[in-house]
């Protein structure tokens, strides 16, 4: 009779390596080498240009048996804390509102880049013909389905236990007017699932996991413990213990095209490709959110960033890959830049876009604003100045009438969409590495905010169609908009988003929009 | 303060406002530059704190003087030139009960460098395991 490939594999396998006495994990995994099912047949999504080894190895020799162990000893200890400890001293209120505000983003947009991250390393699992290869790869996808659950739990737990619900329990029903929103699917789903396989690893694994989850999943629980929030410590350090696994799957990732031919051409484009996708978003929006969504500060986002980006991601993991051809990114000098100003330039947008958001944002007050002046030189000029004006005209006030967007437009600084990456720019009025580029095709315009994305655009156009804000609602009213896209609370006409963080403070109503007569217009049509 | 070159603080992270500035936008910052460093993150636990306290900091302090922890808060942030490296047996001997590489995995959270495991000892390098070197296999008898 018959058998099977996997049986006879096994039987293989046994002819090399005599059973053990005892069976430990890694005397199992060593006969994983052997598994060599046929994958002639193996097809994927989307295929790679890149040829993988079928010798590439697993760094931490993990078989199923330690992996359930392992994974349930961590959600035992996490869930004990948050259902146990941390409940009994009512530890969700005891968190700044403002970093409330700021865990409403954080987790809810971490929660669908895990999501995406499944069928990414789905993918991945159908590409490798390694079977270590492939076993690294579908731990990970079983790790980012816990990690899916975890984020989406710690809002339902802030939501449940803490202050000021709305947000944290409803924020993706705002996805389409959110500006947030479509350059966070842009990295967190679009770049880690749709193209080459491998370029897809060098998004996810190798830029997204080993350089941006190290703020993103590790400096972050600094930044809540020192505003008072104990749950995303306890919730994100858990995550980030699959992560090491992940990276050094993006390392293999490459260690497995090492010697293909197609590397020597192609892997720097894809590095610096990936590396520009990713910083675009992240590095503005987690400085935003780091230093204008917290209280008490940790450090400037700048060094936050020098440390983990510049100096341990591209010395530790890019600049000794300089052997093997890898180079350092072409973007990085825009990327530094940004990573100074980008974040401010990006919440000077994002307090003025507040009505269309799910968190609230505030306005940085007069010992933040010294802070921030210490640390970078020049804000005060740039930014400090704008918030007294704002300030002054009443823009936490419902009464006032006044939206900082008019700000925008009295002063003729129109706000873009930059068509890659889908976040906001004003190139009249920013610090960052931001200049207005505008490109036509089959009669409609698209702009961009610099030329890395720019070329990108160029080779795929195809792959940035997704309408902006300005497509979706150019000429309607700001109220109508926010009412439409489920902008609101519970009670139909109280917004989610609001300008402040002040528990005693008046919240505005799809009314108090309404009376400002604030209309969508592109910009774009001026030109 | 540590004078350690691989302390959290260190370096141009010493530095404030315009002087941080000049360094961190000054020409021969603006690639990458190749190092021997690794970084390790380990979640603070009744376990780590012992592999912190008692065995990196305590038995095998001078295995690596370029070795430094910091405490962040929820985490400890570990750097050191070349490698860090734990053999879990002597943490079982420590903690009185058995203590597998794979439970050291339970809290380890981040790291940047090559991390790898054999038999009851993890490793994190700055080699590139795969590349230069050989990944070994368990050798069982």
């Amino acid at each position: 009779m018959a058998i099977s490939t996997a049986t006879k594999a096994a039987t293989d396998a046994l002819a090399v390596n005599r059973a053990p006495v005892s069976v430990g994990a890694q005397e199992v995994h060593k006969w994983m080498q052997s598994f060599t099912w046929d994958f002639d047949k193996n097809r994927t999504k989307y295929s790679t240009k890149y040829k993988m080894a079928n010798d590439t190895k697993e760094q931490f020799k993990l078989i199923a048996k330690e992996y359930a162990r392992m994974e349930s000893v961590k959600d035992e200890r996490q869930f004990g804390s948050l259902q146990d400890v941390l409940t009994r001293v009512d530890a969700a209120n005891r968190v700044h509102p403002k970093w409330n505000e700021s865990m409403k983003v954080i987790s809810n947009f971490l929660e669908v880049g895990e999501y995406n991250a499944i069928a990414a390393t789905g993918m991945l699992w159908d590409s490798a013909s390694a079977p270590e290869q492939k076993n690294g790869y579908l731990g990970q996808v079983m790790d980012e389905i816990r990690h899916t659950n975890q984020c989406a739990y710690i809002n339902y737990y802030f939501a449940k236990q803490g202050q000021d619900a709305a947000g944290h329990n409803d924020a993706r029903r705002t996805r389409a007017i959110g500006p947030l929103w479509k350059g966070m699917k842009r990295v967190f789903a679009d770049g880690f699932i749709s193209g080459d396989a491998v370029e897809c690893s060098i998004n996810l694994q190798l830029v997204g996991e080993a350089c941006f989850t190290n703020p993103l999943i590790v400096a972050v629980t600094e930044w809540a413990s020192a505003n008072g929030d104990e749950m995303t410590p306890t919730v994100f350090l858990s995550i980030e213990t699959d992560e090491l696994r992940h990276m050094a799957n993006g390392y293999q990732t490459i260690v497995s095209i090492a010697n293909d031919e197609a590397a020597s051409k192609y892997l720097n484009t894809d590095l610096n490709n990936a590396f520009w996708t990713q910083q675009k978003y992240f590095t503005p929006v987690l400085g935003m959110m780091f230093e204008y969504g917290s209280h008490f500060k940790v450090e400037p986002w700048v060094k936050t960033w020098n440390r983990w980006v510049y100096e341990d991601w591209g010395g530790i993991w890019i600049g000794r890959l300089g052997k093997y051809g890898v180079e350092s990114p072409a973007s990085l000098r825009d990327a530094k830049k940004d990573a100074y100003w980008a974040h401010h330039d990006l919440f000077l947008l994002a307090y003025a876009m507040w009505p269309t958001g799910f968190f609230r944002v505030s306005l940085p007050t007069a010992e933040e604003a010294e802070w921030y002046e210490a640390n970078y030189p020049g804000w005060y000029e740039m930014y400090g100045k704008v918030y007294e004006e704002w300030r002054a005209r009443g823009c936490e006030d419902p009464n006032s009438g006044f939206l900082p967007l008019q700000w925008f437009a009295e002063n003729n600084h129109p706000i873009y969409i930059d068509r890659v990456s889908q976040v906001p720019f004003c190139p009249s009025y920013c610090k960052g590495a931001s200049t207005l580029r505008v490109l036509e095709s089959n009669g409609k315009k698209h702009s961009f905010s610099d030329p890395w994305g720019e070329r990108m655009w160029l080779s795929e156009p195809e792959r940035y169609e997704c309408q902006n804000i300005y497509e979706q609602y150019e000429g309607r009213e700001l109220s109508e908009v926010v009412a439409e896209g489920h902008g609101v609370r519970s009670d139909g006409f109280t917004l989610i988003s609001q300008p402040h963080t002040n528990k005693d403070g008046k919240l505005w109503t799809l009314d108090d929009i309404k009376k400002i007569g604030c209309v969508f217009t592109d910009p774009l049509k001026a030109l | 303060m540590s004078t350690n070159a691989n302390s959290y603080g260190a370096g141009i992270m010493a530095k404030t406002g315009k002087a941080f500035a000049d360094e961190y936008f000054a020409e021969e910052n603006q690639v990458c530059k190749e190092t021997n460093d690794v970084v390790l993150v380990l979640k603070k636990s009744d376990e780590m704190n012992t592999v912190v306290q008692e065995i990196l900091l305590g038995d095998h302090k001078d295995d690596n003087p370029t070795l430094v922890v910091e405490d962040r808060a929820g985490y400890w942030w570990l750097k050191a030139t070349g490698k860090i490296e734990v053999d879990c047996r002597e943490v079982s001997e420590l903690l009185g009960k058995h203590f597998s590489v794979y439970d050291f995995l339970v809290d380890v959270s981040s790291t940047i460098g090559r991390a790898y495991t054999l038999d009851e000892t993890f490793t994190i390098t700055s080699e590139l395991m795969g590349l230069d070197v050989k990944l070994k296999d368990l050798e069982t008898v």
